[in-house]
């Protein structure tokens, strides 16, 4: 981890000082996790895609405002952050969430594919800070402090926004007795 | 409503400190309520879990383009020895600035050095050559005079000792004068004996 750290350091002085393909590599650490985390907050892949891409141009733009060099992860999604919201808030707001389930929850078996389904079905009806929440501390696994740095917020904003979206996730999920999936 | 002495999510995020997480642990083994709020938790996130990472359809990566590269002022400024180009800019600036202001110096006003050095060359000599001469002349004296002195001093103590020495020989040969005496005196008197 200390060494990762040093690495990546040492590729953010590279590309302070112009180097691209220094920034090239140092893209290809961090780009999956930057896609996936806009992906599941924005839920569409070409528009995932465009802004990873803007992400991280505008954060070779801006390296010389970072800092600390260790604080890299943060300060990198904090720009997805705003980005993402920036396009959220272009689009209709929360009315693309899908519609809750009919009838009360139910304790049921699924397959793998469509337990993936239900999943994706029951983030997109949170709430996008509610989700965006979920994704930092689940997908990402963001501590509570990174993620108040990521969305420029206290701490206790942060846990009520996680814990809220959980309830609301847990309601939805928990009965699911999956098949082949433990 | 959970009955917990902490809250569970905490516990489940692993945000309690270890004595907090104890007393958690402890409230669960006593409370099925509580033991299936946690359970339900877990489920939630392995439900969670099961949403794999996906790879991004492209890959991201820029070419050298001087468009999205940091101007070359920008690249001087973040580069590690900034405040070495910033103070030699700045000492640069200085002098600059000193050379432009400082008034040039008036040719036509420069004095004859040459001429001056001569004629202070003159003058030392015409003062210093007699004072030389003088502290010489004086010091060549009191030479003489603490020779002189030296000289009439060693004579004194030769005297000295001479007159000490013949002393000590007189009183050796009395010495001697009257040892030689009782000899004699003892040898007559054994001549006289039968």
């Amino acid at each position: 981890m200390i060494f990762r750290e040093v690495e990546d350091r040492d590729l953010i002085a590279k590309a302070r000082r112009g180097g691209v393909e220094g920034y090239n590599l140092l893209i290809s650490r961090w780009e999956k996790r930057v896609f996936n985390y806009l992906l599941r907050l924005v839920r569409d892949r070409e528009d995932a895609l465009d802004l990873s891409q803007e992400v991280f141009l505008k954060a070779y733009q801006n390296l010389g405002k970072l800092e600390d060099a260790g604080r890299f992860g943060p300060w990198l999604f904090r720009i997805a952050h705003n980005e993402a919201f920036s396009l959220l808030r272009r689009r209709k707001p929360e009315g693309d969430a899908e519609p809750p389930p009919t009838g009360e929850a139910r304790s049921f078996r699924m397959f793998p594919i469509e337990l993936t389904l239900a999943v994706e079905s029951a983030l997109a009806r949170l709430a996008a800070d509610q989700r965006e929440a979920v994704i930092l501390k689940i997908y990402q696994g963001f501590k509570f402090e990174e993620m108040a740095e990521v969305l420029s917020c206290p701490v206790s904003t942060v846990k009520s926004r996680l814990y809220t979206a959980l309830d609301l996730l847990k309601d939805t999920l928990a009965p699911i007795q999956t098949r082949g999936v433990q | 409503m959970s009955c917990s002495p902490y809250d569970l999510k905490d516990f489940f995020f692993g945000e309690l400190e270890a004595g907090q997480g104890r007393q958690v642990e402890e409230h669960l083994e006593g409370c099925p309520e509580c033991r299936e709020e946690f359970e339900r938790l877990r489920l939630t996130r392995v439900a969670l879990d099961s949403l794999r990472e996906e790879e991004p359809p492209r890959r991201i990566a820029f070419v050298s383009d001087t468009v999205f590269e940091p101007r070359w002022w920008r690249a001087l400024w973040q580069s590690g020895p900034r405040l070495g180009f910033a103070s030699a800019a700045m000492l640069a600036a200085a002098i600059l600035v000193h050379a432009w202001v400082r008034p040039a110096p008036n040719v036509a006003l420069a004095p004859d050095t040459a001429a001056i050095e001569a004629r202070v060359g003159a003058e030392v000599a015409r003062r210093i050559a007699p004072a030389v001469q003088a502290a010489v002349a004086e010091s060549e004296a009191r030479q003489a005079n603490n020779t002189k002195e030296l000289v009439s001093a060693a004579q004194r103590r030769f005297e000295l000792q001479r007159d000490a020495d013949r002393v000590a020989f007189a009183e050796t040969l009395t010495y001697f004068q009257k040892k030689l005496n009782v000899l004699q005196l003892a040898s007559a008197d054994l001549g006289a004996r039968p």
